[in-house]
């Protein structure tokens, strides 16, 4: 998979490109418009991810020359988080935007998001380790035991199992499961995991549930 | 032009302007009036002069016999713009006096008495009429040269223009002189306004003594000023108190990093430091993140667009949000709130869930958390109550400002960084709301979140105007 970062700031470049790299993507990166222009007209991507605050060409020019050309997913970054700001993006054809400062991980969920894209993947049942989950009969079993959910928490657990092996951080979860979108300064995500752990991890020696401290949380079988 | 930017200048002239126009619509009243009367009388006189000469030649007097007795007429020798004619039917003239020397006029047969204008070198009013004696007709003309009478009102109009000019001249003059005199007040005024500047907000214009109209500005400004300075104020300590609050996380990134850094250290214990630095940029994001909010929310460049909300539905939400933290702490949401209100649902939202968090955060363990709303046809209140500490009366009414905290002591490190409640007034005054708070030991704390049920501008609904509140 490879992704083409355009951002004109040195450290943020880097840190991308390395974390990114590490999360096992191809990166290439642009440090102005003109040049992602010939970056992009010489390579093929998967994804963009693109600063709108460029020197040169500018980041909403620049989208309009990429959405001239193809239907590459675009995930855009912005300082400003001024509505009208999000919704030109949108207007011109990106498919994501985030707003700095922005998390590592919240930056790598979306990525992974776009780069899933496609016929969209309704799963009816996941499967990890001993811990099975039936969507539609909303039944949930471990070592074939039932384990009784709330509403809530089987959403939890479903955005944990649809995300295996994925760090996911406390915003998103609060966006996902409860569409609380902005930062409530509060620790109610870690009480729901807690709560969530205490039904589907306690009682079983083998954790699934972790926590990545600073990060978030990510639910995968490390035995 | 210049000179009229200043306002006695413009009174004066306007002064001059008005005068010119009065008088010179009186002068030419009395001019019309005197030229008409001076007409109505030389009229009347030559009327008179053809009924007594009618009469003399009635009286049987031949024209032969008047021709030779000139006394008769005699008055009008002396005078030096009479005229007299009596003309026998072929024009010929047969008495004669004519000191301008005009030509004998041909005027048409009238058997009474006609008047008219002679035009030329030497202008002149005639009366004429027509007689039979002896059996032939006789015209009489009467007449009188008007250069006299037109010299008399070329004076007279020469004195009105003059009387206009001096008039006019006076009332511009005094005009300036009242108008500089009427506004000193207004001079006065603005060197106390040039006192006031940003390091000199606390001075106030106070006039007084002055014209009622000053005063009320005087007034009127002084009030402008009292806001300026409380928003300058606010605006300065906002800006300290961000900078204190900034430092709090600063200082420990700073004094953390460099302590890991002056040794060689294992894994792990890099690896906490950085954890515990990620704790810390996430409170200062966060920090970021709710000044950008009241920016927006208090200067709003933008209308984000409303809609109807729900708020027993997004209270709802908000409780199973909120659930589980009040749970682990032994607490119920008792949700009671309903009804619709045009509002943003998203910032909405944000206001109501910093309230509870508010509630959550300072309630005590055990007691339950009340949500309800209060509808009145203007307003609903959004109640958030919860039991606890009371608020100290001091700490009531500033419970609202930035970065405030009842304890001081308790920094941002839990909580919303001060900023909390100051988002959710912020909120309310965006959407023409309020905010108020009431504690006592026995009712414990109620936030009041209290919005017009009519989006404030009516006339512009929000886009999705799926019916109104």
């Amino acid at each position: 998979m490879r992704i083409l970062v355009v951002e004109d700031e040195q450290k943020t470049a880097d840190y991308l490109c390395k974390g990114l790299g590490e999360s096992g993507y191809r990166v290439e990166v642009a440090r102005d418009g003109f040049d992602a222009q010939h970056l992009f007209t010489e390579g093929e991507f998967d994804l963009i991810i693109l600063d709108v605050m460029l020197p040169g060409l500018d980041g909403w020019q620049l989208l309009q020359l990429i959405r001239r050309r193809s239907q590459v997913p675009v995930l855009f970054l912005t300082a400003r988080d001024a509505v009208e700001y999000r919704v030109k993006g949108l207007e011109l054809g990106a498919d994501d935007y985030l707003v700095k400062p922005f998390s590592f991980v919240e930056l790598l969920a979306r990525v992974r998001t776009l780069l899933r894209r496609g016929p969209p993947r309704e799963t009816e049942r996941f499967r990890v380790a001993d811990l099975e989950m039936d969507v539609l009969r909303r039944r949930v079993t471990r070592q074939g035991e039932r384990i009784a959910l709330t509403n809530k928490e089987f959403a939890l657990l479903e955005l944990f199992l649809d995300r295996e092996g994925e760090v996911l951080s406390r915003t998103y979860i609060a966006s996902r499961v409860w569409q609380m979108n902005f930062d409530s300064d509060t620790n109610v995500v870690e009480v729901a995991v807690r709560r969530l752990r205490a039904k589907v991890d306690d009682p079983f020696p083998t954790k699934l549930i972790h926590t990545e401290r600073g990060m978030g949380y990510v639910l995968e079988d490390r035995s | 032009m210049p000179v009229l930017r200043s306002l006695a200048a413009r009174l004066s002239l306007l002064f001059a302007l008005v005068s010119v126009l009065l008088l010179g619509s009186l002068g030419a009243y009395l001019y019309h009036s005197l030229s008409r009367e001076i007409a109505w009388r030389d009229d009347q006189m030559l009327r008179g002069r053809l009924e007594r000469m009618e009469a003399l030649l009635d009286d049987g007097e031949s024209v032969a016999a008047l021709r030779e007795r000139p006394q008769l007429y005699a008055n009008m020798l002396g005078n030096r713009d009479s005229l007299l004619w009596l003309l026998d039917p072929r024009g010929q003239a047969l008495i004669e006096v004519n000191p301008g020397h005009l030509a004998v006029p041909e005027l048409p047969a009238s058997r009474e008495v006609r008047l008219g204008d002679v035009a030329g070198p030497v202008p002149a009013r005639l009366a004429w009429q027509t007689l039979e004696q002896d059996g032939r007709p006789l015209t009489l003309v009467a007449g009188k040269l008007l250069e006299e009478r037109r010299q008399m009102l070329a004076d007279y109009r020469l004195r009105l223009w003059l009387a206009l000019a001096t008039g006019a001249l006076l009332a511009c003059l005094l005009g300036w002189g009242l108008s500089r005199r009427g506004l000193r007040p207004l001079r006065r005024l603005a060197r106390q306004a040039s006192r006031i500047d940003v390091r000199h907000l606390d001075r106030r214009l106070g006039v007084e003594g002055e014209p009622q109209e000053i005063v009320d500005l005087s007034r009127g400004l002084d009030r402008m000023l009292e806001r300026l300075e409380e928003g300058f104020s606010q605006l300065a300590r906002y800006s300290a108190d961000m900078a204190h609050e900034m430092r709090t996380p600063l200082t420990n990134l700073l004094g953390q990093t460099q302590h890991t850094l002056r040794r060689e250290r294992s894994a792990e214990e890099y690896r906490q430091v950085l954890e515990s630095n990620i704790e810390e940029y996430e409170r200062l994001s966060r920090m970021i993140d709710s000044m950008l909010l009241l920016a927006r929310t208090e200067n709003p460049s933008q209308e984000p667009p409303r809609e109807p909300v729900d708020l027993g539905l997004l209270v709802e939400q908000l409780c199973e949000y909120f659930e589980g933290m009040a749970e682990e702490d032994g607490r119920t949401l008792a949700h009671r709130a309903s009804g619709t209100v045009v509002a943003n649902c998203e910032l909405l939202r944000r206001a109501l869930a910093n309230l509870m968090a508010n509630a959550l955060r300072h309630g005590r363990s055990g007691t339950p958390i009340r949500i309800d709303t209060l509808t009145t046809p203007e307003r609903v209140e959004l109640r958030v109550q919860n039991q606890g500490e009371p608020i100290a009366p001091e700490d009531l009414s500033r419970v609202f400002e930035r970065f405030y905290r009842c304890d001081p002591a308790r920094t941002g490190a839990v909580g919303s960084g001060g900023l909390g409640l100051a988002i959710v007034r912020s909120i309310a005054k965006w959407h023409g709301g309020e905010v108020g708070v009431e504690s006592s030991a026995e009712e414990g704390t109620t936030f009041t979140l209290s919005l017009p049920r009519v989006s404030r501008d009516a006339a512009a609904p929000p886009p999705p105007a799926r019916g109104s509140a």
